[in-house]
C-alpha cells in the first residue's frame, strides 16, 4: 500500500468503519512506514478533539430556519424528477468531506500547539459555520454555486467583515458577470456600515463591466453617499466608459445633489 | 475527502492541437463521473450540442489563412517546441475537457458535440452567436458582443451578454440551483417550465418586463403593475429591482438588463 492510499483510508480507520481487510493492510503499512504512523497518531488526537467539541446550541432563529428549509425541501421533493435524486445528497456528502478536510488541515497546521488551544480555535470556527458556507460557496467553480453563496451572504451578520470582503472580491474579480451583479445586490444588506460605502467607492473605478458599473452607481445612490460624487463625475467624463454608464452617473450626480 | 484528494493527486494531463477544417475527438477519462466542458474562444461563433455518444467531437472552420498554414517536419533527431499554433488547444484534466481558441489563427467557428449529460461553460469575446442546445447539466455562457442562445436544455443556466440578446429555454430546472440571466444592451428572453418554483428578481432600466407566469410580488418591491390584456401578459415596471415568487418560491433566479426588455415565458 502506498502512503497516498493509506491517507484515503484514515478517516474510516478512526471512525472504525473500515473493512477488516483494509484495516489489516493499513496497519501493515504503518509497520513499514514510520512517517505515516507518526502522522496518524498526531491527527488522531485532533480527530478525537473534534468529537469532544460541545454541540452548538440551536437558537430560536435556527429552529425556524430549519423548519423553513424542511418545508421547502418537502415542496421540492414532490416535484423533483427522479434523475435528480442522487445529485443533491452526493453534493452534500462532498461538502461535508470538504469541511472535514478543512478541519483536518487546520488541525494539522496547528499540530505543535496543545490540544485545548486547537479545540478552542475549532469551536470558534464551528460558530462561524454559516459564514463559512457562504465563503466556501463563493470559492466554488460553478457559477450557480457561487450565486448560492451570495444568497447565504445575504443572511450573514451585516457586521461580518469577512463576508463583506468576499462579496467585494466577487464584485471585483468573479469570472461571471451574473455573480458580480448578485454580489452588488447583496451589499444592500450591508448598507449601514461605513466600511461598505468605502468598499463600494473603491470597487467602482476598478469595474469594467457596464452592467455591474450601473449596479454599483445605483447602490451609491441608494446609500445617499454624497462622497461618491467626485468618482461619479470622473466616470461621466471618461471617454472609455460606456455611454449608458455615463448617463447613469450623470443621473446619480443629479439625484445626490 | 476522497473526492478532494483524488482531484488534487490524480490530475491527468493530456494535450493536443488541431488545424483548420479539422475534426478531433476527445474522450472523457471517466465516462461514469460528472463531465465538464470548458470553452474559451476569442473570435468566431461557438455551438455546443448534446448528442447520443460518449466522446467530445470538435469541428473548426474558417481558421487561419492557407498562406500561413504551413507545417514543417522536424529535422532528424529533433522535436517541435510547443504546438505549431493550431486553431484550438485541447487539454484534459480530471474529467474536464478545456478547449481554448487560438487568437493568432483569427476568427474560427467551432462546433462541439458532447454527451447530453455534461456541464458546459463557454466564454467568447466576439463570437457572433453562442448556441448551446440539447444539454442536461450546469450551463454557464458569456458572449461579450454577440447573442447567447440556449435551447432545449435541463439543469441550471447562468448567462450573460454585453451587447447581444440572451435567450434561454429550459425543459426542467434543477431544484436547488440558483440561476441568472443578464444583458446590458440586449433583451433577456427566458422560458421556464410551468411548475418551476423560484424567487425571482427582475430589473431593467430602459426596457419593459413581461411574463405570463403568475408572479407573486413581494410587498416591499415598489413596482406599478398594469394588466395589458391585448398581449395576455402582465406588464411590470419599476426603477428598482422587482422581487417576487413563482409557485410558492424556491431558489433565486435573477433577470437583469439595462437597455433591453425582460420576457419570462411559461413553457
Amino acid at each position: 500500500m502506498k502512503c497516498e492510499e493509506a491517507k484515503l483510508l484514515l478517516a474510516d480507520y478512526w471512525a472504525q468503519t473500515l473493512r477488516d481487510q483494509d484495516e489489516m493492510e493499513l496497519e501493515a503499512h504503518f509497520a513499514t512506514c514510520p512517517a505515516c504512523r507518526e502522522e496518524t497518531v498526531r491527527l488522531e488526537s485532533m480527530w478525537k478533539g473534534l468529537a469532544a467539541l460541545p454541540p452548538e446550541e440551536p437558537d430560536s432563529k435556527m429552529r425556524s430556519r430549519f423548519y423553513e428549509s424542511l418545508g421547502a425541501y418537502r415542496l421540492g421533493a414532490e416535484s423533483r424528477a427522479k434523475k435528480w435524486w442522487p445529485l443533491s445528497p452526493a453534493l452534500q456528502i462532498a461538502a461535508s468531506f470538504a469541511i472535514l478536510a478543512l478541519g483536518l488541515a487546520g488541525g494539522y497546521a496547528l499540530r505543535t500547539d496543545n490540544t485545548s488551544d486547537q479545540v478552542a480555535q475549532l469551536r470558534e470556527e464551528v460558530t462561524g459555520m454559516r459564514q463559512l458556507v457562504a465563503l466556501s460557496l463563493l470559492q466554488q467553480q460553478s457559477a450557480s454555486e457561487r450565486l448560492r453563496g451570495v444568497g447565504y451572504a445575504f443572511r450573514a451578520e451585516p457586521s461580518n467583515t469577512e463576508v463583506l470582503a468576499a462579496l467585494v472580491s466577487a464584485i471585483n474579480n468573479d469570472a461571471s458577470v451574473n455573480v458580480r451583479l448578485a454580489a452588488v445586490d447583496a451589499l444592500h444588506t450591508f448598507s449601514g456600515s461605513p466600511s461598505t460605502r468605502q468598499a463600494v467607492m473603491e470597487a467602482l473605478p476598478k469595474q469594467n463591466v457596464p452592467l455591474v458599473q450601473v449596479a454599483l452607481i445605483d447602490l451609491l445612490v441608494d446609500f445617499k453617499d454624497r462622497q461618491a460624487r467626485p468618482e461619479l463625475r470622473r466616470l461621466a467624463s471618461d471617454e472609455s466608459v460606456n455611454d449608458g454608464v455615463k448617463q447613469r452617473a450623470l443621473w446619480a450626480l443629479e439625484t445626490l445633489q | 475527502m476522497k473526492k478532494l484528494i483524488a482531484t488534487t493527486f490524480l490530475a491527468a494531463m493530456a494535450a493536443g492541437s488541431l488545424r483548420a477544417q479539422d475534426q478531433t475527438k476527445v474522450a472523457f477519462p471517466n465516462p461514469g463521473q460528472p463531465r465538464k466542458l470548458v470553452v474559451d474562444s476569442m473570435m468566431g461563433s461557438v455551438t455546443v450540442r448534446g448528442y447520443d455518444g460518449q466522446e467530445v467531437i470538435i469541428e473548426t472552420s474558417g481558421g487561419r489563412s492557407p498562406a500561413r498554414k504551413r507545417t514543417s517536419e522536424p529535422p532528424p533527431g529533433m522535436h517541435r517546441i510547443g504546438s505549431n499554433g493550431g486553431d484550438v488547444n485541447i487539454t484534459t484534466q480530471d474529467n474536464t475537457i478545456r478547449i481554448n481558441g487560438n487568437i493568432l489563427s483569427g476568427p474560427a467557428n467551432m462546433t462541439i458535440q458532447v454527451p447530453v449529460q455534461t456541464s458546459v461553460t463557454v466564454k467568447t469575446l466576439s463570437g457572433k452567436e453562442l448556441l448551446i442546445e440539447n444539454i442536461n447539466g450546469e450551463i454557464e455562457a458569456n458572449n461579450m458582443n454577440g447573442n447567447v442562445q440556449i435551447v432545449n436544455v435541463s439543469g441550471s443556466v447562468v448567462a450573460h451578454s454585453m451587447n447581444g440578446k440572451v435567450t434561454a429555454s429550459l425543459n426542467t430546472v434543477m431544484p436547488d440551483k440558483a440561476m441568472s440571466f443578464s444583458s446590458f444592451n440586449g433583451d433577456v428572453d427566458v422560458t421556464l417550465p410551468g411548475g418551476v418554483k423560484a424567487n425571482v428578481k427582475l430589473k431593467t432600466d430602459r426596457g419593459d418586463m413581461f411574463t405570463d407566469f403568475d408572479i407573486k410580488l413581494d410587498p416591499t418591491s415598489p413596482p406599478t403593475v398594469t394588466a395589458d390584456k391585448n398581449a395576455k401578459k402582465t406588464r411590470v415596471r419599476s426603477d428598482r429591482s422587482t422581487t417576487g415568487s413563482i409557485n410558492g418560491g424556491g431558489p433565486e433566479i435573477q433577470f437583469t438588463s439595462y437597455n433591453g426588455d425582460i420576457v419570462i415565458h411559461k413553457k
